[in-house]
């Protein structure tokens, strides 16, 4: 079993716990493991609502790194060649750096794209 | 005023309709109201999806009477649901989507769909199986519960109506996965693997999430 290193940045705005506010924090993910869950078991409460890559609740930008999102409902090759993941069914490829708390960048990015879901 | 507070020496004048206190009680207490509508929207529709597919899932079930009961169960409950947070949304100074695609597509969870091919209007149920139909079942209700904690999660000691119901409807939808569980493991497994499923009073009961009958079935 391979373990990635998965630095995860969070934006100064966003409150998340087991992170300060616009720091960022290192979590160990199998390469079998989603990242979301392997971060909460970790401490760090990263934000989900469907955790079955649906709804980019989960959303973050990758800065670095390699992820596979077989497992997800609703992921574009769009939305790969754009940098986001979805945390909730992703599973590391490589070590990451990722920024925590995009849902907003996602859904905007979804909607210049024509993709749904554009609330 | 507490800094943990700091608009809560805030007030309305009397007879002023165009706040509510109900929703600016919220606010004093951190809770950022515009998010949790957009999450309530989002479930709603994951629950009024739900009803819709479930009732595709359930005809698909034919000979297999029992099963088809309990999904009509799951299928009735969860419009209770859709009922049940469709006002609170409003209360909260949102609305539902006008367009049924908007909503239908802002849903929390995945479309529940016959997990078979379709060829032009009719589904290719050829290699269809109770098994397939269960699985897709249990993964609904999995998701179902994910929204709702987070939901209970976000309001919790903050927005007592919002996380009373929440709270309710999630017992609901960890029965439901708990039947499906013991069905699929008896269907795919060959296991016993009780939940402690017994038929509700009436078909939708939602035993807890009713707040008050407006018809027999929701
Ligand atoms: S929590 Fe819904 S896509 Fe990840």
């Amino acid at each position: 079993m391979t373990t990635y290193s998965v630095e995860i940045e969070v934006p100064d705005e966003h409150d998340i716990e087991g992170v300060d506010p616009g720091g960022s924090v290192t979590v160990e993910v199998d390469e079998s493991e989603y990242v979301l869950a392997a971060a909460r078991d970790q401490g760090v409460w990263l934000p989900a609502f469907c955790q079955q890559g649906w709804c980019t609740t989960c959303a973050a930008e990758v800065l670095d790194g390699d992820l596979d999102h077989s497992d997800a409902k609703r992921y574009y090759a769009v939305d790969a060649q754009a940098g986001f993941a979805l945390t909730c069914v992703a599973t590391p490829r490589s070590d990451l750096r990722l920024r925590a708390c995009a849902e907003i960048a996602m859904k905007e990015h979804r909607e210049a794209n024509g993709l749904q879901p554009t609330p | 005023m507490s800094d943990d507070k700091p608009h809560a020496g805030g007030s309305i004048e009397p007879g002023d309709t165009s706040q509510r206190v109900g929703v600016t009680t919220l606010e004093e207490r951190g809770l950022d109201v515009d998010e949790l509508i957009d999450k309530l929207k989002a479930a709603a529709g994951a629950e009024f999806t739900t009803y819709y597919y479930y009732t595709n899932l359930r005809m698909h079930l034919a000979g297999h009477e029992d099963y088809k009961e309990i999904t009509e169960d799951a299928r009735l409950e969860d419009r209770a649901h859709f009922e049940l947070v469709a006002p609170r949304i409003y209360e909260l100074g949102g609305a539902l989507p006008n367009d049924i695609r908007e909503f239908a597509n802002g849903a929390s969870c995945p479309d529940a769909e016959l997990p078979v091919p379709y060829e032009g209007d009719i589904p290719d149920t050829e290699d269809l199986t109770a098994e397939d139909t269960l699985e897709v079942l249990l993964e609904a209700e999995r998701c179902a519960i994910r929204t709702w904690n987070e939901i209970c999660d976000m309001t919790e000691g903050k927005d007592r109506r919002t996380f009373d119901m929440a709270q309710r409807i999630l017992q609901e939808e960890i029965e439901h996965e708990a039947w499906f569980v013991e069905l699929l493991s008896m269907e795919r497994d060959g296991e016993i693997n009780p939940a402690g499923h017994f038929v509700r009073g009436e078909p939708g009961e939602a035993p807890y999430s009713t707040n008050r009958r407006i018809n027999d079935s929701a």
